[in-house]
């Protein structure tokens, strides 16, 4: 494969990214900054997704409730134990990573639809579990709240204000250089709101886990998952413990998603079981066709996608002056069937789907010449 | 008197598992595929069959108008769907999930429409016969009621009727050859691609019947999100697959197994395990008896 032979890391191109976005975050409505935490969101966990389906061949219907896992474990620990934020999510990911070594195990013994519908019984089943426990609040739910002024006189809120002065600096550094090089005044007035920290935090993690995902995709285990997917006897000829690349599969990407649940969670502000139906994981599913199922690259199609529908359906809904059922399901219709149309005429995503146009482009042409 | 309460109780429960899981074995024989629309096709026919109680005023009717609906909104499926993802997604990294997606994103667009067009509010089909329970004497009295004896007998007939058209008729022989070797079929003069049809349409009456079973055998009440179609999708697929997915006498033993199973988790552990005790058990299945109840040679790796 011709990625495999590129062996740089790609730092600076992510690092460059972040900066963009930091600054971008600047300039635009806090209600876009909302909805650019909800991209990143998404981004991280259909990366979750791409990883497990594209690249190991397993179908995953249940990572909405490995997302609740994530999502718990952080906020049981925040609220219960004022754990760091930072903590918080890192545990959310080892949480969820030990559910998805459980579910993995069981996982590499089934395939496609067997999988699809353990995970599927797993999606209806685990939220619910919520309202047995009464330390993880019931249907209510669990609070988990993450701003930038901690009302708690506490440590978190320290390291969060330490962390702000700093941010502080750099702020007012790239203010001055911007306005040096006349770019234009750097919006002075605007102060660090919740959603803007919230982006900064989801988007920082974004960024790391899509580093991380791609890394981990070209690296030989990314490589043994591919060719497990495609042959499995030829890849355990080759040397490949596939049942344990699959586990390992799994419980990457559901610690992958376990960190995507705590974002989530986040931003509701609450971890209850409504926070995490069937449907979120369905939406995940189809934000990761949209993406094209074994491109990385794409995520941030399906993520842009998944946020723009609900718009896009609301302007729709009212250009027709429709009534409120039809409103309402609108987004849902066009989710649904998008995701068949996608399966049925661009099956492997729009950017698969270009490089191989391209590249039978490319072939005729030579042929042509010779 | 209780455990035969929860005998019981978990029986009809499961009957109608049992005729959810036959739509997916027959969905599955046909066409190879899980299809998880299946809930969202019972659904609709639910719908159908409301719109003939509202109007026509007999369940009796009812039942029969959802059971054609249901089959041909299934057959439907399998002619333009199916077809096509046969066609343009049958190769590449997709490939593999390509079907579950497909009925997954079908499974979407069903609620959405039903909901644009019934709303989402809770809707009310009564049932046909008493479903107060038998009184065995002046004090005690039976979970047990007609209508639940009736929806038992119903599944027998189905099984009955369905067993008969899979075993001793040509029709039958077609949709079995279909099924087991397609390419060899097709070359003994079976249009195949019609059998197949046909196979979903009669999955998709099944569908229909659980549906409205399902509905009359709790409260009356029904609307798009109501859990109970998640647990007919979840509760028939587990049941299919104890069952060996391949097998109707099997998914119908899985049903009435998980059936009486959830009955008993409910009644003597604890009642807030609605929707994880199916989960378990599929779990303890998988692990402990691969191949399924009625066991079938090829195993789930296939």
């Amino acid at each position: 494969m011709h990625k495999s032979k590129k062996q740089s890391t790609h730092i600076p191109l992510f690092i460059l990214g972040g900066i963009v976005l930091f600054i971008l975050s600047n300039f635009i409505e806090e209600l876009r900054v909302l909805q650019g935490t909800t991209i990143a969101v998404y981004v991280i966990a259909i990366s979750s997704i791409i990883l497990l389906t594209g690249y190991s061949g397993q179908v995953s219907l249940g990572h909405g409730a490995l997302m609740a896992l994530g999502a718990y474990a952080a906020a049981l620990l925040r609220f219960e134990f004022n754990v760091p934020i930072i903590l918080c999510f890192i545990a959310a990911v080892l949480v969820a990573a030990v559910g998805g070594l459980l579910l993995g195990l069981a996982a590499a013994r089934l395939s496609g639809p067997y999988l699809a519908g353990t995970t599927l019984a797993l999606a209806i089943g685990l939220p619910s579990l919520a309202n047995q426990f009464s330390i993880l609040g019931g249907e209510q739910g669990k609070e988990f709240k993450v701003g930038p002024k901690d009302p708690d006189p506490d440590a978190v809120a320290t390291v969060a204000g330490e962390s702000l002065t700093v941010l502080g600096k750099i702020l007012s550094f790239l203010g001055k250089l911007m306005e040096t090089f006349a770019i234009g005044a750097w919006p002075d007035a605007s102060p660090v709101t919740t959603y803007k920290w919230w982006f900064w935090i989801a988007a920082l993690a974004a960024l790391i886990s899509m580093w991380s995902v791609r890394n981990i995709l070209n690296s030989a285990y990314g490589r043994s998952w591919r060719a497990g997917r495609g042959n499995e006897v030829a890849a355990q000829l080759a040397g490949i413990n596939t049942a344990r690349s699959k586990v390992l599969a799994f419980t990457i990407s559901a610690g992958i998603a376990g960190l995507a649940g705590a974002l989530l969670a986040m931003t509701i502000g609450t971890v209850s079981p409504s926070a995490f139906p069937l449907a979120l994981s369905f939406s995940l599913l189809t934000g990761a066709v949209l993406s094209g199922i074994s491109t990385l690259g794409g995520v941030i199609i399906g993520s842009v996608v998944l946020v723009a529908i609900p718009e896009i359906a609301d302007v729709v809904a009212h250009r027709l002056g429709s009534s409120e059922s039809v409103t309402t399901n609108l987004p849902g219709l066009i989710v649904s069937g998008l995701l068949i149309l996608t399966v049925l005429f661009v099956p492997n995503g729009p950017v698969e789907q270009h490089r191989a146009r391209k590249a039978k482009h490319e072939a005729v042409h030579n042929s042509t010449k010779k | 008197m209780q455990l035969l309460n929860t005998f019981l109780i978990g029986l009809t429960a499961g009957a109608i598992y049992a005729l959810m899981a036959i739509a997916f074995v027959l969905v599955w024989r046909s066409t190879r595929v899980v299809n998880f629309a299946q809930a969202g096709m019972a659904l609709l026919s639910t719908y159908f069959g409301y719109e003939a109680v509202s109007r026509l005023g007999s369940f009796w009717i009812a039942l029969p108008v959802a059971m054609i609906g249901g089959a041909l909104f299934a057959a439907l499926v399998e002619f333009t769907l199916m077809r096509l993802l046969v066609k343009h997604a049958s190769s590449g990294p997709i490939a593999g999930v390509a079907p579950i997606i497909a009925t997954l994103g079908l499974l979407g667009v069903i609620k959405s429409v039903v909901t644009m067009i019934w709303g989402g509010q809770d809707l009310v089909i009564v049932a046909p016969i008493s479903n107060n329970g038998f009184k065995i004497n002046e004090t005690t009295t039976l979970v047990f009621s007609p209508l639940k004896l009736f929806i038992l007998v119903v599944v027998l007939i189905l099984l009955i009727i369905l067993t008969i058209l899979f075993q001793k008729t040509n029709l039958g022989l077609a949709l079995r050859a279909s099924a087991h070797a397609p390419e060899i079929a097709r070359l003994s003069g079976i249009r195949v691609d019609a059998v197949r049809t046909l196979g979903w349409a009669l999955a998709g009456a099944a569908g229909a019947v659980a549906g409205l079973f399902q509905t009359v055998n709790g409260n009356g009440n029904f609307s798009p999100d109501s859990t109970e179609f998640s647990l007919l999708l979840v509760s028939g697929f587990i049941a299919a697959v104890i069952g060996g997915l391949d097998s109707l006498l099997g998914a119908v033993l899985g049903g009435l197994f998980l059936g009486i199973a959830i009955s008993f988790v409910l009644m003597y552990v604890s009642s807030g395990l609605f929707f994880i005790a199916p989960f378990v058990i599929l779990l303890l299945v998988l692990f402990l008896r691969p191949q399924g109840i009625i066991g079938v040679k090829v195993g789930r790796r296939a």
